[in-house]
Formats: structure tokens, sequence, C-alpha cells
């Protein structure tokens, strides 16, 4: 698994710096495909796993037939379910390249390679024609992008008139603690994430009407718990540093305890936004 | 034990788990036995013709018993069986062909003569009886070794027990013959009085390369004269300290019982965590098999599900229940373990760390994070590093069936600390389809190898005590 880790070192910001751009982009990629990364969320790359995601896409009411676009698709995990479970075809879009792979291969293995593809390419240039997705999914990564109108005007592009959106993200009310800002909290979906009004301007300045949205907030809270839990037996495992992270054990301990701080007192959650393009 | 009078049959909120087959507790025959589910808990129903109907609780947690099923793996056949089938499990025990199991732990009672005289034996050991009782030479010790070589290839780990072994005037020489054949776990079974009395005596087992698995149940001096007839801490200490001066490692094994020392599991683990010599503790539910409260309703047994809550319920910041994992080697409900990593002020346990069936359960072979914790982990959940040649399947057995700390886990930066919770049958909870899996035995001076649960149950041991010493123990010799 060295090529991620190779990527990481040239991509990872340093201390607080912000990123920006490509950068941005890339460095997300490479940390959510790095096996340490993997392993401390236990594969589950955003809150909740495959629970939130069903619960997403019923919300978007995707259903046998249905075309999906799944945007930051990560090694498709929801695009698979999305075709196994509810009978959808779907394209999955992921800027790192190791994770298209990863994703086409998983595909293939569970004999789905006719009705998922991925491509490589960016949330806020999507590779696919105007409205041609009934469905649209973008789970836990538009706060990582570095142009939110862009990529939202991207999304209304790709989706038919009428068509849904389910949009999951990280949601922060009011200033976060300093542990929560800054390059490595912004990869981690936090130091960028929107009020709830935030992604409600944002979807309505794109053109889409929000129809409803569910807090998933207690599982943000078990994620982070778990989290917290591995980054203690990495400690205690004697690792000083996570692989090629530039953060130490105990300091990622300490901005994990911050957020799970944040998520108890309400400043920090996760919401699945259901929206309809006009 | 009053037997109901009516035939096992299912009530209001019961459930069929299965068909199995068990014995009366009273005449020891084969009969047909149901496994229901009731109030939430997992019972064990029969019918004798002659003595009526019996049932006991095998499992508190009916959800998690069912939910456990699924660690069940198959088993791995011995080299040899050494008894032909003719009754019928479990009477024709030895190991015969029924036995659906190798033995990952063998076990010797060297004795049975003892310094204490328990109320909780299960082995009918004590000081007063001597005359009554037998006492092995180092030659048989030697042979039955043989035996269990023989039947195993390499014996994973074997424990000489008693009585109280370490009284007897051959047992260095016995543990070295262990030793001396190549098992790499050899473990004393002691009350660890001459641990204690005996300053010679630690750093002996320490020169030969003996785990220690010392009694220990509890701190309170109730508990102590319930279970052992006096207070003991002040010895079982220093017989810990002794230990960790001579460098053996420790055990601690704990009887657990209803009401008596259940409140204090979390008290245990806590002082056996802290312990440089103390490598794990093992909890195990009191059987009603022996002397030690026959009388007791066997549907208020303690199972290992309420040892695994007591544990988690009394040390909440560490453990839950799930950290808990049943060992595929024997049934699930039999053996469940759980390791953890601790440095002295935190502790995390192992299968919060890793998905624990992906590293039993090698066929799906998932792909797994590429971090220095897969090696570290995995040599402790599996057979890789164990740096064995024998067939995966067969070390991660031995090594998950937890008879002892895998060294591999001394190598990182915090201690590796163990709890096994083990639940032993006895004539009311002995179901034979568990029987059949049983990787733990005695290894009697004929050369059998009798499933230990079998062995307490059915009758094999009052059957040998009589083969040894002429009499036949108290209680009436069963239908073995």
């Amino acid at each position: 698994m060295k090529p991620a880790g190779a990527e990481l070192g040239e991509v990872l910001p340093s201390g607080d710096a912000q990123l920006s751009g490509a950068a941005l982009k890339s460095c997300c990629a490479a940390v959510y495909a790095h096996p340490a990364v993997r392993w401390l969320l236990d594969d589950e790359l955003h809150p909740g796993g495959a629970a939130t995601t069903r619960r997403a896409l019923e919300m978007a009411g995707l259903k046998g037939g249905d075309h999906l676009l799944d945007v930051a698709s990560g090694s498709g995990a929801s695009a698979l379910l999305a075709a196994e479970e509810l009978g959808a075809t779907v394209v999955g879009v992921e800027y790192g390249a190791d994770a298209v792979r990863e994703a086409v291969e998983a595909a293939s293995a569970a004999g789905l390679g006719g009705r998922v593809s991925f491509v490589r390419g960016d949330a806020e240039a999507l590779p696919v024609a105007d409205s041609s997705f009934e469905v649209a999914l973008c789970e836990c990564s538009l706060c990582t992008f570095a142009d939110q109108e862009r990529a939202m005007g991207e999304l209304h592009r790709a989706l038919r008139p009428g068509g849904r959106l389910a949009l999951c993200d990280v949601v922060s009310e009011g200033r976060l603690p300093a542990e929560l800002r800054g390059g490595l909290a912004t990869i981690a979906c936090v130091g960028s994430a929107l009020s709830r009004e935030g992604y409600e301007r944002l979807l309505a300045g794109a053109g889409f009407e929000l129809v409803e949205m569910e807090s998933r907030s207690e599982d943000a809270a078990r994620l982070a718990a778990r989290v917290a839990e591995r980054l203690r037996g990495a400690r205690l495992l004697g690792f000083g540093s996570l692989a090629e992270l530039p953060l130490s054990v105990p300091e990622a301990l300490e901005a994990v305890g911050a957020a799970r701080e944040a998520i108890a007192d309400g400043a920090l959650g996760y919401t699945i936004f259901s929206a309809v393009r006009r | 034990m009053t037997p109901t009078t009516d035939a096992p049959q299912g009530g209001l909120g019961t459930t069929g788990l299965g068909p199995t087959t068990s014995i009366c507790p009273r005449c020891k025959q084969q009969l047909d036995a149901e496994l229901i589910e009731r109030d939430g808990r997992v019972l064990l129903a029969r019918a004798c013709p002659d003595h009526g109907a019996f049932e006991a609780v095998v499992y508190g947690d009916a959800e998690r018993y069912r939910e456990i099923q699924r660690f069940s793996k198959p088993g791995t056949e011995p080299l040899e069986r050494q008894t032909e089938s003719d009754r019928g499990c479990p009477h024709d025990c030895g190991i015969c062909p029924e036995h659906t199991q190798h033995t990952c732990l063998g076990i010797i009672e060297v004795n049975t003569a003892c310094n204490l005289d328990c109320p909780i034996c299960f082995a009918d050991s004590g000081t007063g009886h001597q005359e009554h009782g037998f006492s092995l030479s180092l030659e048989q010790v030697e042979s039955m070794l043989d035996a269990f070589v023989a039947a195993e290839g390499e014996p994973e780990s074997v424990q000489l027990s008693g009585g109280e072994p370490s009284i007897h005037p051959q047992i260095l020489e016995m543990l070295r013959a262990a030793r001396a054949r190549g098992i790499p776990l050899v473990m004393l079974n002691t009350n660890g009085i001459r641990l204690a009395r005996d300053p010679s005596f630690a750093p002996a087992l320490a020169e030969i390369g003996i785990h220690v698995y010392l009694q220990f149940d509890g701190f309170s001096e109730s508990t102590q004269i319930a279970i052992r007839g006096r207070s003991l801490i002040e010895e079982k200490l220093r017989a810990l300290e002794r230990c960790a001066e001579a460098g053996v490692s420790v055990s601690l094994a704990a009887a657990v019982e209803r009401d008596l020392n259940e409140h204090e599991v979390g008290q245990i683990v806590s002082f056996g965590v802290e312990h440089p010599a103390v490598t794990g503790v093992f909890f195990q539910p009191v059987t009603h098999s022996g002397r030690f409260r026959a009388d007791a309703d066997p549907l208020d047994k303690l199972t290992n599900s309420d040892v695994i809550e007591a544990v988690a319920a009394q040390l909440p910041e560490w453990f839950r229940p799930d950290d808990f994992v049943p060992v595929p080697c024997c049934s699930p409900s039999c053996r469940s373990a759980t390791f953890a990593l601790y440095d002295g002020e935190d502790l995390v346990p192992l299968p919060r760390l890793v998905d624990v069936e992906d590293y039993l359960d090698y066929v799906t072979n998932r792909a797994l994070p590429d971090l220095d914790v897969r090696e570290a982990l995995e040599g402790l959940w599996s057979a890789k590093a164990a740096g064995g040649s024998g067939p995966v399947a067969e070390r991660l057995e031995c090594i998950a069936c937890a008879t002892a700390m895998p060294p591999e886990l001394r190598e990182v930066a915090a201690r590796g600390f163990m709890i096994v919770v083990q639940d032993f049958q006895d004539p009311y909870t002995l179901d034979v389809e568990k029987l059949r899996k049983c990787c733990v035995a005695e290894i009697v001076p004929d050369g059998r190898l009798i499933p230990f649960c079998a062995y307490n149950s059915v009758g094999y041991r009052e059957q040998v005590r009589l083969e040894m010493s002429g009499h036949g123990g108290n209680g009436a010799a069963g239908l073995a």
C-alpha cells in the first residue's frame, strides 16, 4: 500500500496551513485511501456507514432503474450498495486514482461491473452530461471542496429537472475550538463545515429546494468514539504518529476529544439533506 | 435440586433452540434433550423415565447465545483415538471416534491430597482423604504425557493439577518431564500456599519455565471462607510477590459463584492488570459437580454471559460485553476471551482495534490495513506470527483457545492482558453436542483422554478414583 503513503508525503499540509483547490482534493483523496486512516475509521468513511447511506438514498426516493451519480465515491461502497440493494445504475466520480481502481475492482468482484462505473474526475467539473441522473449522492465530501458553489452547481447540472439530491455532511454551528480548525480538520470535514443555514443557502443558490433534513449526529458521535479508541490503541501499541500523517497520536487524540465534546454540545453534527432540483 | 414434576415443555415465552442429548443427573443415562429459550435465557431440558424432568440454565443471555453460534468452527482431528464407540457419547470417552475436536489443554491430576479442604472442590480432594486417595508416580505421569504426545503430536499445553500438585514430592520432576516433551505451555494449577511458604519454589518453577495458574477468588474474607474454607489472601499475595521476583508469569483463576463473589470480578481484573506477575485472569462460573452446593438450583447457576456482563458492569470504562469473543475451538458458549492493552493508565481491549472475526476466519481474508498493528494483532488472533508451521486453522484455534498470553503481545509497548471466561458443565448442564467438541481433557493413568466436563459429570472421576485407590470417593460411582 505504499503508493498512498508516498502520495501523502507530497500533498499533506503542514501544521495549521489551509489548503485550497487541487492540493486539498489530492490530499483528501490520499488521506482517505491511506490504510492507517482506513483502520482508524474501520472503513466507515462517513458517520453511520452503510446505514446512513441507505437512509439518504431512501429519503431521495432512489428506486430500481434510476441513474445515480455518486460524487466523491471513494472506494465505491455506497455506489455498490445502491446498485446491489436498490437496483440503481450508478456512476461514481472520484478524485483519487487509487480509489477509482479499487472501486472498479470491487464492482467487478461483486459482478456489478455492468451497472456501476467509476471515473476519475473533479466535483467542480463533473465529467458527466447535463440532466443525466435521477438522483445524486454527495456524502461527507462537499465541505472538503474548495469551491462549494461550483460543486453544487455541477450537481444541479448533472441532475434532471425534478431530480433529487442526497447531501450528507458535517454541520457546525458557531466557532469551533482551535484543534478543530486548520488543514487536517478541513480534511476531516470539520474545519470547513457549514452551518445548517449555510447548506440551505448553498442549496437554494444552486437552484435546489430543500425537502427534508435528518440529523445523524449520534452516528458522528459513535464514529468519533471509535477513532478515539483506535488512537488510544495505537498509542498503547507504541505508534508515535500515524504513518505519514503530520500529527502525533496524542495530538490526534486531543483533536478527536475536542470533536467529541463539540458533538455532545451540538456545535458539531452530521445531517442528511434531501433536496429537489428545480 | 427438586426435579420438576412435568416433562419439559414449552410455556409462554419459550422457544426451541434445537434438540441435543444430555444425561440424567441422577442415573447418568443418556437422554434426548432440548435447548429452549425462556425469559431470555437458554435452558437445557430433558426427562428421565426413572427420575423425572430436569432443567438447567446453560447460558444467561439467549440473544447472545444465538449471536455467538457463528463463531462455531469445525474441529481438528486428533492423531489418535484411544477408545471405540460402543454405548454412545458420553459413555465411551477416551477419546472415542464420536469426538470432533483434538485436545488443546491436557490436565493431569497428580494427587488427591491437598493442604486445603475447599468446600468448592470438584475433585473430592482434601487433607483428610489421602488414605483413600492416590498419588501418581513420576513414571505414571511420564507415560500419561507420552499418551498425550501420541494423541496430539505437538501438544499446545498441559496443566498439572490435583489435589494440590505442589505438595507432591516429585512435582518439579513431573513439570520438567512435561517441558522435556517440548510442550510449550506447562502450567501448575495451585492454591499458592507452597509458593508463599517455600521461598525456593517460585525460582524452581522459573528455572523449568512453568506458568502458574493460581486459584484467586477475590478479596473479601467471606468469599474465601465460603469457597476455600479459610482466608488465604495473605498467602496469595505473598505467592504472587514471589512469582514476580522469580519472573514466573501467573494467571489468576477465579471460581465465580452467584451472590458470593460475583461482585468482585472487576476488582480481580483491576488487581491483575496492575500486578507485575499476572498476565491474565480466568473466570470460571462454579459448577455443581462434586461437593459444592449439591442442592443448588440448576436454574440459578451463573453462566459465561453473566460473568461477562458482571465484568463489563463493574469496569464500564474498560470493557463492554462484546469485547469478549467466543473462542472457535470449543463450543461458543464454553469459552470467551478478550485481550487488552494496558500501560498503567489506559486500557483498550483488542477487539476494539480489529474486527476479530476477520482474524478468526482466515477464509474470508479481507484486505486488512497494512500497518504494523496488523502484525502485532495478527499474531494475537491468528496463526501467522506464532511462528508455527502447522496448518493455519489448527494453530489459530489453539492460540485463540486462550490457554495463556501469546508471547507476541509482550513485544508491544503496553502490557498485554488476557481475560478468559470458561464455563464447565456439570451433570445438570451437560450438553453432549458441546461435549463432543470439548478441547480440554483429563489425561488419566491408563492413557485415555477424557473431556473435562465428561470426567466430572458422567462418573469417570469416580471410576478412576476407584481404580487408583480402591475407593470410589464420596459419591457413588456413576455409570461411566
